[in-house]
């Protein structure tokens, strides 16, 4: 029986589309072996906004990929986010029915079965219902209540949702292009996955993945999903601030944002001006450094606060013993760990896709955390099935055939 | 005179580049073989005086071409799409005929090929694609354009401008090169046609052509060279080495599939036959052979054509054995699990789409092999070719080596435009956070 596997993960960002090919065996680290990109150029906000030249960006990011990997891409793992998403937390209840009150594996299903009935808004459907504990009579924290003895059980579970019409733009566009979706995964949990050690998604972390359009954020603790978010505000707004603060194009303000940027500011600046002078897009312009720290550093202060705020009102800031990892493209930011260790008073680190082998520049951009956590979920899926019995029987095939049946 | 029943066979082409060539084997004329030019340009259009032209959107308005515009020449393709159902239906075998990296050819193709798909043809994609030089953009775009072309048909060969140019050396004019490249691949579809028409000694019929693409959807080269001489084989040989579409032999050696095809005189010697099959078979080694022989007595000229099928890259034949399974605990059991992530039950879903996979053709059904096809004079055909190649070469030039500029992005607050305001606690959060809060800059 065949015990490696071909996992695509694949990101449509608001900056680049960017296709990861892994290759998994037996367990679920990943090797990278191929790695495909192109300028995104129809996206805004996570979310596509003009589909033919995003499906242009699509094919060229899988075409480089398959071209590097030498394999033949036909189904993808595709990530999701955009402002519809919602991550919330859901219990469900079940009495035990069997004389003896002994746990069986039937009750665990019902039980999650009961979790899973949760109320939505019409328009959305689920993306994620993430298991987090069960309890027995009140006991809470139970990994697996298999064979205990009890009247009530009840399980906690994580939900993420989407608008379905909104999660339906991009499978449809992919779709397009001859390549099945096996499944779709939220862009922050593909994060977390990617950067996350065992230890960390243990002692609780939260990690915030900082693209160009949208920031997603989720928080690990006791070894499972607390929370999520995403605020559909990223990078593209550090540069629209500048452009309009410093009365520069855009393009050039995203430039100067990478070449310049920093996320705090340092009042000790020698030479705060910078002569643009010689640049024959603006000729003449001088940039004041003050500025476009003043700028920049508001602007990403102020998404690490509404985070803050979101975490605290849900309770989950005192969970987070071992600080916060930050990824995408944001995160090369000089000085971001400094603004979010003093927004968040916790530790704070570049997160790095250390969990996976491969190609080795890959894994260390943080901006391809979305896409190695792709295939991290990916791998998952593909490797176990629910009430199959075992690894062997789990190939992608019969998880694909589950997936059909739906309606 | 037709006893038999003929198969159905039209050329499509789509695109400059595809009009261009089915223009020149329209030409050439194969008996039962229709040929049809389509573009969203009228100027190559107006070239076409044996092949059947359509203006692709005309209601859209257009007629001076797609200028590389993906979505314009997919708004024209659909908005002919009827014409083009109709053109692919009830044909028994279409070859669609393009080059890749430019907007109506790359986009048409695979919408072509598909249309002739669902109306249960055999669709063979022909396409060139572009020389490095072009850039990389243009590159990838033609890239593209195969990888669809090749999930919509049931095999598509492959010219490399690129590859002409490295084979004829670098002094060579980007004019010669693409005459070149378009005679090797009219020479090819029309000796493919030769091998299914002509009647056969050792008889290569299309079932046998339609077994040897095994999988659907795979890559392949055929090519095509000829020779005058009585031991023909290292003259052949030498010829099919040197060809652009043989790589280098690499060709051979990620063949699944090679069907080999002599089309000579009576006096075909089998000696040299042996021979050839020979030098083949060790460049390639464990692939399917098929050997066909046809007797064309009106040429004096030994002409072989070789179809090469690659291995298809497919995930599948990738994933290798591993008999030791290490049930290792790793992070996913003391985790989360992975059956955790899955959504299950009942109605809110998320719909993946459907499994595009086997769009199952019915079966095709070929006649015995035609009568002979009409003959031109090797003289003849020669000059043909040389005039398609050389149809407005200045406008090609121009075209091919035009560079493709980004387009400036100017002070933008349209950044967001197009997307839903970010608005937080009646926050409008696109704009600038330190003009909410009241900073001014000095
Ligand atoms: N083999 C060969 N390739 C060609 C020839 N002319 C152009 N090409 C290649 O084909 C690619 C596509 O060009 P065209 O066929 O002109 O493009 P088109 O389909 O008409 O596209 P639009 O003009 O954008 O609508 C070019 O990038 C060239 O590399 C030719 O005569 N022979
Ligand atoms: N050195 C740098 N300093 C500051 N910002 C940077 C730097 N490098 C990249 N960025 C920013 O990171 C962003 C791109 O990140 P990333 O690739 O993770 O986004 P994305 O995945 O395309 O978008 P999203 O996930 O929001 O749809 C851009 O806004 C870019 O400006
Ligand atoms: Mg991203
Ligand atoms: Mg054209």
């Amino acid at each position: 029986m065949s015990d490696s596997q071909i996992i695509v993960g694949l990101e449509i960002g608001t900056s680049k589309v960017c296709a990861v090919v892994g290759e998994v065996s037996g367990n679920q680290v990943a090797n990278i072996i191929g790695l495909g990109q192109s300028k995104s150029r129809g996206v805004r906000k996570g979310e596509i906004v003009d589909a033919s030249v995003v499906e242009e960006d699509v094919r060229n990011a899988i075409v480089e990929a398959e071209h590097m990997a030498d394999v033949e891409i036909q189904s993808v793992f595709l990530g999701v986010t955009g402002s519809h998403m919602r991550g919330f937390n859901n219990t469900g209840v079940h009495p035990v029915v069997s004389a003896d009150r002994e746990i069986n594996d039937a009750d665990v299903q019902d039980v999650i079965k009961n979790a899973k009935a949760v109320n939505l808004p019409s328009d959305h459907s689920v993306v994620h219902v993430i298991r987090q504990h069960f309890s027995v009579d009140g006991q809470d924290g139970i990994l697996n209540p298999e064979g205990m003895l009890g009247v009530k059980m009840e399980v906690d579970v994580h939900v993420v949702s989407g608008r379905y019409n909104r999660l339906q733009n991009p499978i449809r566009l992919v779709n397009g292009l001859h390549l099945q979706v096996e499944n779709i995964a939220f862009n922050g949990l593909a994060s977390a996955l990617a950067t996350l050690s065992t230890e960390q998604k243990e002692l609780g972390t939260l990690v915030i993945d900082l693209g160009a359009g949208s920031t997603e954020y989720t928080i690990y603790s006791g070894g499972v999903i607390k929370h999520t978010g995403v605020l559909a505000v990223g990078g593209d707004h550090v540069s629209n601030d500048l452009a309009y603060g410093l009365k520069v194009p855009l393009g050039r303000a995203e430039q100067l944002k990478v070449d310049n940027g920093s996320a705090v500011i340092d009042a000790e600046l020698n030479d705060p001006i910078i002569d643009l002078s010689t640049d024959n897009i603006i000729p003449g312009k001088k940039i004041n450094l003050n500025h476009l720290q003043m700028i920049m550093s508001m602007r990403l202060r102020e998404i690490f606060e509404l985070i803050e705020n979101d975490i605290k009102q849900a309770g989950y800031i005192d969970y987070l013993r071992a600080g916060v990892v930050l990824c995408g493209g944001g995160a090369r930011t000089p000085y971001i760990t400094k603004l979010a260790g003093e927004v968040f008073k916790l530790p704070a680190a570049i997160g790095r896709s250390s969990t996976v082998s491969g190609i080795k520049n890959a894994l260390d951009e943080p901006e391809f955390s979305t896409s190695i956590g792709l295939i991290k979920f990916g791998a998952f899926q593909t490797q176990t099935i629910p009430n199959q019995g075992g690894f062997g029987r789990a190939l992608r095939k019969q998880f694909v055939s589950l997936f059909g049946v739906r309606k | 005179m037709k006893e038999y029943d003929l198969p159905v066979i039209r050329f499509i082409g789509l695109g400059e580049t595809g009009v261009k060539l089915v223009e020149t084997l329209a030409m050439i004329g194969l008996n039962g073989v229709e040929s049809y030019s389509l573009d969203t340009d009228n100027r190559s259009l107006s070239r076409c005086h044996q092949s059947k032209t359509l203006l692709l959107g005309k209601s859209i308005p257009c007629g001076l071409g797609a200028g590389g515009d993906i979505a314009f020449a997919r708004a024209a393709i659909e908005s002919d799409r009827d014409y083009l159902a109709k053109l692919v239906s009830e044909v028994d075998l279409v070859f669609v005929i393009a080059g890749m990296g430019g907007g109506t050819g790359t986009e048409a193709a695979s919408f072509v090929a598909r249309l002739a798909k669902e109306a249960g043809a055999l669709v063979v994609g022909v396409a060139a694609t572009p020389f490095n030089c072009e850039g990389s953009r243009r590159c990838n775009k033609a890239a593209g354009g195969i990888r669809d072309l090749k999930q919509s048909s049931d095999v598509v060969f492959h010219f490399s401008n690129e590859e002409v140019m490295h084979m004829s050396g670098g002094e060579t004019t980007l004019n010669m090169a693409l005459e070149t490249a378009n005679r090797y691949l009219c020479e090819s579809v029309l000796g493919l046609c030769r091998m299914l028409i002509e009647p056969g000694l050792l008889n290569v019929s299309f079932g046998d052509l339609k077994s040897s693409m095994k999988e659907k959807n795979s890559l392949g080269s055929i090519l095509c060279v000829e020779s005058d001489r009585v031991d023909f084989a290292s003259d052949i040989m030498e010829k099919i080495l040197a060809h652009p579409s043989s790589l280098n032999g690499k060709a051979f050696r990620e063949a699944t599939t090679l069907l080999v095809h002599f089309s000579g005189n009576d006096n075909l010697s089998l000696a040299e036959i042996n021979k050839v099959i020979e030098s083949i078979s060790l460049c390639a080694s464990a692939v399917d052979l098929i050997v066909g022989a046809t007797d064309s007595s009106k040429n004096s000229l030994l002409q072989v054509t070789l179809v090469i099928v690659q291995k298809s890259k497919t995930i599948s034949s990738l994933m290798e054995t591993n008999e030791s399974k290490d049930f290792t605990p790793n992070e996913a059991h003391n985790l989360s699990g992975p059956e955790n992530f899955m959504p299950s039950g009942d109605n809110s879903y998320v719909n993946l789409g459907v499994k595009s996979k086997s769009a199952n053709r019915g079966g095709f059904a070929f006649a015995p092999p035609a009568p002979a096809l009409e003959t031109i004079s090797p003289e003849m055909k020669e000059s043909l070719l040389e005039a398609a190649a050389n149809q407005e070469p200045n406008r090609k030039k121009r075209k091919g080596i035009k560079q493709e500029m980004l387009p400036l992005e100017i002070i933008s607050k349209g950044r967001f435009e197009k997307s839903e305001p970010t608005v937080h606690k009646g926050e409008d959060l696109d704009q600038p956070t330190y003009i909410r809060r009241g900073i001014l800059l000095n």
